[in-house]
């Protein structure tokens, strides 16, 4: 049996400390302005929120809600990023580990590795593009993540 | 033979599709007719919470929207075969709901309808349906499902076995003979679940008529009148005389339009409801979801022989997927079309074959182009050629060896297997010698040993097979546990001016009844082919059928015709009799006319036609009219057979197999039009070769499927095959009238093993004894790295 | 939005949904149902059209990306009863079962032919790459263009 779980794994260089990063990633209000197709993030408890999300990407188009956890942090080092998102294309089940690692003088490198599970016309329809609809929406979220930090 | 039998006669049906003029049911649109699209679940195994249809109903266009709540949620559609467990426990029969009520056991499982003014109002709306799911774990593998723990399709028994059923001699004397044997060869491999994949999705139109308290039912099956019954007796409840099943042209079966689908039963329902007609088309998408798949076997066996080489026993255990629910003839597939066949062509005295049959989180399965038998033969070619290997003997000569001697069901009796059948007649011998030297077997060894010493993979596979089809007798398939009687329906009426309709039961979705029928029927009768019009699909038009499957139109369908010709000619007789002032006995009738024997005295088949209908001067008490009907229920299976072989190169780099030839030497008895009988193998050894080479659905272990679309489930294109050598023997059926065997699911059922044993063969020298299906490039090449 | 073609000669214009197929277009509202649709994903190739001068396929082309094209369809191949040499070809060689994957396999055939006077075997089976055929295991399909390009030429 194929395991049909994807794997999402990266890496993005950005210039600035761990700790400007650190801050910025766990603040709703910047999650909100950064994470591409969001609607509304809306905190429901401590690091746990209830996100509204429009993707469209290619033939992969769909509007998603559910909710996104911060877990297991460790301050300026690491942290889990719980998502469980549902849509009527499918629902969408991850979990990914985030690491911040000091790269040159004044850069911080973001590892990301962990494993989504798709279900649906998701699954079904879209499991072979879907990795390449992640690396397209990550790329989006660290390039606004970069702007946001130019910015303030 | 006659005039037209045995001629290749160009079919009648081509113009209309060749212009695109064919009358498929999506092409068909009726006044007032609203779209109907479903939901379906995202999971494999899930609890319903809730289901929330308000904002869908709202939308724009909207018609209406039913969840099993809103009064169609008691209506399921029944299993039409019974296989009971061995210790005499009834088989396990669920509830195969129209929607899904509580809980979800499959995915692509439908939870909703809605029905709308536009198809894209439709499917907008559904996406406006709210599901709240609790997902739960799933089990698509059917060993798995029989595991200790594993998750419960059906929680109401304590697990998933819908049967568990055994066929053949007394096991512990197989057990005994397999441990004293000579030789023992054991496989462990696992006949995988393909998608059928008729080009034209399934399609469904309802529409009732509330003037005459009538519905029409225009859908895409192989089996109206079948359709009908199930529909009206075992789901909705309502009249049989109420409705009409019409099936135009169906673009393909292989099986999947057997079987009776929910949506058919829901959109029947909904019709009355809303009070206009509702068409359904799938898309391919809800194809591979929602049609029903084939195969899924897993399978352990074991075969003895004798230091000669002789098998003298068969042990296997199977566990065969139903996915969740019973489909239609799904229970009989692994089991009564499966088993009856260990004998194959060969002798072996001693066989026993178990097989449970386990509910799974996945599509229910169903007979596929061959069903139970290309299993069968999958098992018996490849595990002989496996043996053949160990014991280093020629594959073809260890067939020799065991072959059953050639019987014609004449002269010397049907041959008596081990596992319930008797076989009608054959000569397996015969295609086995002609399939070898159209190849050229000899030489080809030594090109083989030649291209090797060159580092060139070339490999050769041979498959002996043998079916039984021309499903059935009633008796016969009824003692078995069959619902339904599979006779055959044929209606001959003549016209007065001496035209002829035929209404046959059987229904060709490809295989040109149009002109087949016409042919015989034109011979026997003595008319041009141009007067006889061949009439099917219609459950107004035809008395009853039980359809088209099996391979069983000509032989059984075919032999219906036969006898309402006979009953037409008797009649005329009579009426000839009388206006020729001779007895009947001194009657001849040939080319369309009986005339009195020496003299030149005849009268036409027209002229006794049109007697018939304008009596004036007629036969004393003889009723006017000449039209009959008859039921045909055949005495026996028929059992086509043949020898199917392929030569493989196999690139030693990336491990692609090159299909270089392809030979087949089939016995389908007696063959009314070759050129037919050669398209029906073309396609079904392409069929069998996408199996072996490309084609596989991929559940992941959620229950997700990853291969639900043209763009993951692979299957033959046209570079991929080469063109295919045939030719056959003729072993005349002894037991229906035109000597016919069948011959729709041959070529599926002998090719598939022929391609996997040779690319086994191309890399036997590397150490490899079996690769599991389907032989990608990457399997291929992981067995050749080991 | 409005958009004008001409299908098998014959001038259309139409004020559509944007979002509808080509094959769509030519199946529900023109009537036209020779044009198949086998799949969703440009797969199978029943919906198989000419678009100015190009085989393409319908399903997967939007009907508004034909605005101002010339189409010709199964139903325009033949000239009234008499059937194109492909079409005659395809009932000659029994290049056909069911009929369902037929129209798309006689538009790709022509333009095959079209492109490639003289096909190959391997040209043909290549050029019939994006046609499914579940019935007639593509043999008698190869046939049919074989016989059909000779024809054609001579």
């Amino acid at each position: 049996m194929i395991s049909h779980k994807m794997k999402i794994n990266g890496k993005y260089d950005i210039n600035a400390s761990s700790d400007v990063i650190w801050k910025m990633i766990l603040d709703p209000e910047v999650l909100e302005k950064i994470t591409p197709g969001i609607k509304s993030l809306e905190t429901t408890d401590t690091d746990t929120y209830k996100a509204v999300s429009e993707v469209k990407i290619g033939p992969v188009k769909g509007a998603f809600n559910g909710n996104l956890s911060i877990k297991d942090k460790k301050e300026k080092e690491s942290c889990l990023l719980v998502i469980d998102q549902k849509s009527k294309i499918g629902n969408v089940v991850a979990e990914i580990g985030i690491k911040l690692a000091p790269s040159e003088e004044t850069n911080t490198e973001i590892q990301y590795t962990g494993e989504a599970k798709l279900s649906g016309k998701l699954a079904v329809m879209g499991q072979r593009i879907m990795s390449g609809v992640v690396s397209t929406l990550s790329k989006q979220f660290f390039k606004a993540l970069e702007k946001e930090i130019e910015n303030k | 033979m006659g005039k037209f039998i045995g001629k290749a006669v160009k079919r009648r049906e081509d113009a209309r599709f060749l212009k695109g003029a064919g009358k498929y049911t999506d092409d068909i649109k009726l006044p007032k007719m609203t779209q109907a699209a479903f939901v379906r679940s995202p999971y494999a195994h899930a609890k319903i919470l809730s289901i929330d249809t308000s904002e869908a109903k709202n939308a724009d266009g909207v018609v209406a929207v039913y969840t099993a709540q809103d009064g169609c949620g008691e209506y399921g559609v029944p299993c039409g075969w019974q296989v009971d467990f061995k210790n005499g426990e009834t088989m396990r029969e669920p509830q195969h709901p129209l929607l899904a009520k509580d809980k979800i056991r499959h995915l692509g499982e439908a939870v909703a309808i809605v029905i709308a003014e536009s198809l894209e109002q439709a499917r907008d709306a559904a996406e406006l349906v709210e599901v709240d799911y609790e997902e739960l774990p799933a089990v698509t593998d059917p060993k798995k499902a029989m595991e200790e723990g594993a998750p419960l399709v059906h929680d109401q028994w304590e697990d998933n076995a819908a049967f568990d059923w055994c066929i053949g001699n007394d096991r512990a004397e197989v057990e005994a003979a397999l441990e004293n044997a000579h030789h023992v060869t054991e496989m462990e491999y696992i006949n995988q679940r393909v998608a059928p994949n008729a080009i034209e999705p399934r399609s469904y139109i309802a529409d009732y008529d509330v003037n005459t308290d009538k519905w029409t039912l225009y859908t895409s099956t192989q089996n109206p009148h079948l359709i009908r019954l199930l529909l009206c007796a075992f789901v909705l409840g309502i009249p049989e005389h109420k409705v009409r099943v019409v099936s135009y042209d169906v673009g393909g079966g292989f099986g999947s339009k057997i079987y009776h689908y929910t949506e058919e039963a829901i959109l029947t329902w909904v019709s009355k409801e809303i009070g206009r007609p509702v068409k359904w088309t799938s898309d391919r998408s809800e194809a591979f979801l929602t049609d029903a798949h084939g195969r899924d076997h897993v399978v352990h066996s074991k075969m003895g022989f004798d230091k000669d080489g002789k098998i003298v026993a068969h042990l296997t255990d199977e566990y065969c997927g139903m996915g969740a629910y019973l489909s239609t003839f799904a229970p009989a597939v692994p089991t009564y079309l499966h088993g009856t066949l260990f004998q194959g062509v060969y002798t072996t005295p001693l066989i026993h074959l178990n097989v449970v049959g386990p509910f799974t989180h996945a599509v229910p399965v169903d007979a596929y182009r061959g069903a139970g038998r290309p299993e069968a033969t999958y098992l018996l070619e490849r595990i002989i050629s496996k043996a053949a290997k160990e014991m280093n003997m020629d594959p073809a000569e260890l067939r020799f060896k065991n072959f059953i001697p050639p019987f014609d069901g004449v002269k010397e009796s049907g041959y008596q297997t081990q596992v319930a059948l008797q076989y009608d007649s054959g000569n397996y011998h015969g295609t086995l010698e002609r399939g070898l030297e159209m190849l050229g077997y000899e030489d080809f060894r030594k090109e083989q040993s030649e291209a090797r010493k060159n580092g060139r993979l070339l490999g050769v596979g041979i498959s002996t097979y043998i079916e039984a089809c021309g499903i059935a007798p009633s008796a016969v398939v009824g003692s078995l546990g069959a619902r339904a009687g599979l006779y055959e329906v044929g209606h001959v009426r003549v016209q007065p001016t001496g035209k002829v309709s035929v209404y046959t039961g059987a229904h060709s979705h490809g295989q040109g009844h149009e002109t087949v029928f016409a042919q015989f029927v034109a011979d026997k009768l003595g008319i041009p082919m141009d007067d006889v019009q061949i009439e099917h699909g219609d459950t107004e038009q035809v008395a009853f059928g039980m359809g088209t499957y099996g391979s069983r139109s000509l032989a059984v369908g075919g032999s219906a015709i036969i006898k309402s010709i006979e009953k037409v000619l008797e009649k005329g007789a009579k009426i000839a009799a009388h206006k020729l002032e001779a007895a009947e006995e001194d009657l001849e009738y040939a080319e369309g006319k009986w005339t009195v024997k020496g003299t030149d005295k005849s009268i036409s088949f027209g002229d006794v036609s049109l007697t018939a209908y304008v009596p004036h001067d007629y036969p004393e008490g003889l009723e006017p009219g000449l039209d009959y009907s008859s039921f045909y229920d055949p005495a026996n299976f028929t059992y086509p057979f043949g020898t199917h072989i392929a030569v493989v190169e196999v690139d030693p780099d990336t491990g692609k197999v090159d299909l270089k030839r392809f030979v087949a030497c089939d016995d389908v008895g007696n063959v009314m039009n070759p050129m037919i009988v050669d398209g029906q193998i073309h396609g079904g050894v392409v069929q069998g070769i996408g199996q072996a080479l490309l084609e596989e659905v991929v559940y992941d272990e959620s229950g997700q499927m990853i291969t639900g679309s043209y763009m993951d489930y692979a299957m033959p294109r046209a570079d991929d095959v080469p063109m295919i050598e045939t030719d056959r023997t003729v072993t005349p059926c002894p037991h229906n009238p035109l000597g016919v065997k069948g011959a729709g699911e041959a070529g599926a059922i002998g090719s598939t093993p022929a391609v996997v044993s040779a690319v086994v063969d191309a890399l036997s020298h590397l150490g490899v004894t079996d690769i599991q299906m389907p032989l990608t490039p990457q399997r291929v090449w992981k067995a050749m790295q080991n | 939005m409005q958009i004008s073609t001409t299908i098998n000669g014959k001038t259309y214009s139409h004020d559509i949904e944007p979002r509808i197929s080509l094959a769509h277009y030519l199946r529900e509202i023109l009537d036209l149902t020779g044009t198949h649709i086998g799949c969703d994903t440009s797969g199978c190739g029943a919906c198989t059209v000419n678009l100015n001068g190009m085989a393409v396929k319908s399903c997967t082309l939007l009907a508004v990306q034909a605005d101002g094209g010339e189409i010709t369809t199964i139903e325009g191949m033949a000239d009234g009863n008499t059937m194109h040499p492909i079409q005659e070809a395809f009932k000659e060689h029994h290049g056909l079962q069911c009929g369902f994957c037929t129209p798309g396999m006689v538009m790709t055939a022509a333009d095959i032919i079209k492109n490639n006077p003289n096909p190959t075997e391997e040209e043909i089976r290549h050029g019939l790459e994006g046609n499914f055929c579940r019935c007639t295991g593509y043999h008698n399909i190869v046939k049919s263009i074989q016989h059909a390009a000779e024809k054609l030429n001579s």
